[in-house]
């Protein structure tokens, strides 16, 4: 192999396919990523046996060829060299880097041991198509409600729901949950029928971080029964997806309040952190709404520190409510509204409270409250 | 040689000629699902899909040998990726545990905390079901049919009082089930109230095809508080077809009800002999013995351990909920716990009067009377003026042991509430009642009902 290559289009296939190695583990070789001529572009290639990732990118192919080299070591290289063009070169079993200034042998692994990244074969049944920005947005409002730890399987991942003409996105922890709605009308999709999958959170941690660098790009998703592919012009992310069902959670998403209040956005997240200063160990905020409905009087105490009280103008209809919630989970909620108008539906200190803008029915945060002792 | 034995050995060669790490990321958790025969093809189940593209490129043909060396009529291996690796679910119930713990206050969706396919909630099995004279009917049963589902006992209908463990038996059964058939049999368990609203939501949805996915392809389906369905036409009928399609194949079926078929007042004839068809099994009131092993059942699983007389007390003072006492236990616990007291006779006494007591709190002779006269379906003036058709003796008997039972109200207070009676008819009713329901177990039955048609219309 024998290629000539631009530093900086390097630095970004480095830096995409980054997220999918594995520095230890039973399997060495997952440390090291795949180099490889492919037509007139070179490709990189990483994997940690959960996702694998491919970057294309353009390079002046002299000699045709791959090799298999440690990440770590060429990401240090890459990232310090001074001069802008690269030439890369296989000997024996070293590659060799050279730029104006500089020089480096080191060795390579062999190729053989490197893992296959799997491929959706039938890429004809099942597939969606969308701008990556408006994917990447709904993709990301969802996420922060995602269960972290692996304690529930089927909730450590974002569930996607294909059905009629839309695309529900869902995470949850079961204290939250977040919602999104994907119309048709952006995103062009076909698949057999009804039917959903559950991709894991570091996937779409990886979608996100690897396509929000790519605005205005078209992405295709590509999934079979227990794989998902995420492909742009010149990347392609394979991921595996959880095994097990998500919850039939459509029920538990209140429709009627009993106190309904909408409110300033930027006034609620001021409230929600002048509050969480002087909160206590869980977090906790009480919200209760004032008696002439037209504030939400929102309370903290922490044993420690003091104590706070913060007036929060709001229109409130319905019965007087009284609710304790962690002021995070409120918070990571309204960070995903677009609108300045924000509508709260209470439900008393029991029952799970819901969290929109006013108008726009495609995304619903639905949070559960703190039992007050 | 079988299929399994024919892959250990396989497996065994393989590890000698590959590296360990290798063998540990790429065989493990395979096992064979199928062999075909006819062409000698044998289906391998391999972990995930860099496995599968993985040995299918580097190992297929070192396995081919291998296993043609076993036996030689096989000259195929495929692979497929598994999906219901046990794995995780293993990690599921094992990290139950540390998951309520880390949540103190916090309270979450209960609907999420039962297994999503099944429904069923783990924590429910036969190890912690105790056994007594008063379950071991229905306890037989369930136990017959978790070893066999679909052959004996199909419907097995369960009822008895709210608290009793109805619940906890019929999903002990669903979840025996699975471990005794590893994922080759599909149960579903459902309360009854979840299969009316998605009957509901069918119809208004136009989606009835999507229900009946859902429900006639089970292999095991139990239905909780059947008796909700009672009244419910659509859900009725829906349920009816459901009934009779599982039934011609041989499917179980489990239901549970607070009340025998027959005493299920909405209830369609055609359901109700289905119902009767099968098996009919009752759980009662637990006896003074049984509630102290629930109690140090359910001592132990929070790892305390109560003095023996709190334990009799407890046992002697919740006369007939289990559910109430695991409430008490609760409390008992919460008590030791924060205020660092050990429990003696005397606070334990007292915190089981506040807790009873509070329980009585908002109800009054009124919905006594309406709760009693709803249920024999008379007028309530009946109950409070001279008339004695026989009709309204009973129920006006039944409301005074009430009276005195629930309330603790005096003879002459209740004689004075009923149409200003001597306090002696109060002592008359109270003792006739308390001593016939002993004996008569249909009359037992109907005060259980009433008792709880008041504590719902309390609130």
């Amino acid at each position: 192999m024998n290629v000539i290559v631009l530093k900086n289009n390097l630095k970004e296939a480095l830096s995409i396919i980054s997220g999918a190695r594995k520095e230890s583990g039973n399997l060495p070789i997952l440390k090291n990523f795949l180099l490889e001529t492919q037509g007139e572009k070179l490709k990189l290639s990483s994997t940690d046996l959960e996702i694998g990732i491919n970057a294309l990118i353009s390079a002046k192919i002299i000699k045709e060829g791959s090799l298999v080299i440690p990440y770590n070591i060429f990401n240090q290289i890459i990232n310090n060299l001074t001069s802008e063009r690269i030439s890369l070169e296989k000997k024996d079993n070293s590659l060799l880097i050279t730029s104006d200034n500089y020089k480096a042998k080191i060795s390579t692994v062999s190729k053989e041991d490197f893992p296959i990244i799997p491929e959706i074969k039938n890429k004809k049944a099942n597939f969606c198509e969308c701008e990556s920005d408006y994917f990447i947005e709904s993709l990301s409002s969802v996420v922060s409600a995602c269960q972290v730890s692996d304690i529930r399987p089927e909730l450590s991942g974002i569930n996607f729901w294909f059905k009629n003409n839309e695309i529900k996105l869902a995470a949850t922890d079961s204290f939250r949950l977040a919602e999104k709605t994907m119309s048709d009308k952006k995103i062009d999709f076909q698949f057999e029928k009804e039917f959903s999958f559950i991709i894991p959170l570091k996937t779409a941690s990886e979608i996100i971080r690897i396509f929000s660098l790519k605005k205005d790009e078209k992405i295709k998703i590509f999934f079979e029964l227990n794989q998902i592919s995420v492909e742009s012009e010149n990347i392609k992310l394979f991921s595996r997806l959880i095994e097990g069902k998500f919850p039939e959670y459509e029920f538990i998403i209140p429709k009627d309040f009993e106190t309904e209040a909408v409110m300033d956005k930027n006034d609620l997240v001021g409230a929600l952190k002048l509050s969480g200063s002087l909160s206590n160990r869980l977090n906790e905020v009480k919200f209760i709404t004032d008696e002439s409905f037209k504030n939400i009087r929102v309370f903290s105490s922490s044993q420690e520190f003091g104590e706070s009280e913060y007036l929060l103008p709001a229109k409130i209809k319905g019965t007087v409510a009284k609710v304790i919630f962690n002021w995070r989970f409120i918070l990571d909620g309204l960070k995903n509204l677009k609108n300045q108008s924000v509508f709260i539906g209470f439900n008393g200190e029991e029952k799970a409270s819901l969290i929109k803008s006013a108008d726009d029915p495609s995304y619903v945060y639905i949070v559960m409250p703190i039992k007050s002792s | 040689m079988d299929l399994k034995k024919l892959w250990e050995k396989t497996l065994s060669d393989i590890e000698l000629q590959i590296s360990k790490p290798n063998f540990l990321t790429w065989f493990k958790n395979s096992r064979p699902i199928e062999k075909n025969e006819q062409s000698g093809t044998i289906i391998i189940g391999v972990s995930n899909n860099f496995a599968k593209e993985w040995i299918q490129s580097k190992y297929s043909k070192m396995i081919l040998e291998i296993i043609r060396n076993l036996d030689p009529s096989i000259n195929k291996v495929d692979y497929v990726v598994l999906t219901d690796s046990n794995i995780n679910k293993r990690i599921y119930s094992e990290n139950k545990k540390s998951d309520e713990q880390q949540s103190a206050g916090q309270i979450g969706f209960i609907e999420f905390a039962a297994d999503p396919e099944t429904n069923l909630h783990p924590k429910y099995c036969f190890k912690n079901f105790v056994v007594g004279s008063s379950n071991e009917l229905a306890y037989a049963a369930a136990n017959a049919v978790s070893k066999e589902p679909g052959k004996k006992y199909n419907p097995l209908f369960v009822y008895g009082g709210t608290g009793l463990g109805k619940t906890h038996l019929i999903q002990a059964i669903g979840n025996e089930i699975l471990k005794n058939f590893k994922g080759r049999i599909k149960v579903k368990y459902v309360p009854s109230e979840k299969f009316v609203n998605d009957v509901v939501w069918a119809i208004r949805t136009k989606r009835m095809d999507d229900i009946k996915n859902k429900y006639r392809t089970v292999d095991v389906l139990i239905i909780d508080d059947i008796q909700f369905i009672g009244g419910k036409e659509r859900s009725e009928e829906e349920f009816f077809h459901t009934f009779n399609i599982l039934y011609q194949n041989n499917k179980q079926i489990i239901l549970s009800s607070d009340r025998p078929p027959s005493q299920i007042p909405t209830l369609e004839d055609r359901l109700r002999s289905r119902f009767e068809g099968g098996m009919i099994a009752d759980i009662t009131y637990p006896d003074y013995e049984m509630k102290l092993a629930i109690i140090k059942n359910k001592t132990l699983e929070k790892n305390i351990i109560f003095p023996e007389e709190v334990n009799h007390i407890i046992a002697v003072k919740i006369q007939r909920n289990i559910r109430e006492i695991e409430g008490i236990i609760n409390k008992l616990f919460f008590y030791k716990e924060f205020k660092n007291n050990e429990l003696d006779a005397k606070t334990t006494e007292e915190i089981i009067n506040a807790t009873l007591q509070q329980n009585m709190v908002n109800i009054n002779p009124q919905m006594v009377i309406k709760c009693v006269s709803d249920f024999f379906e008379i007028n309530p003036q009946d109950i409070t003026n001279k008339s004695r058709r026989k009709e309204v003796v009973m129920p006006r008997q039944i409301v005074m042991f009430l009276l005195r039972d629930m309330l603790g109200m005096s003879y002459p207070d209740i004689g004075d509430k009923l149409g200003k009676r001597d306090h002696t008819t109060a002592i008359h009713s109270y003792n006739k009642i308390s001593g016939k329901i002993m004996s008569d177990k249909n009359l037992n039955q109907k005060i259980v009902l009433i008792k709880e048609s008041i504590n719902k219309s309390r609130s």
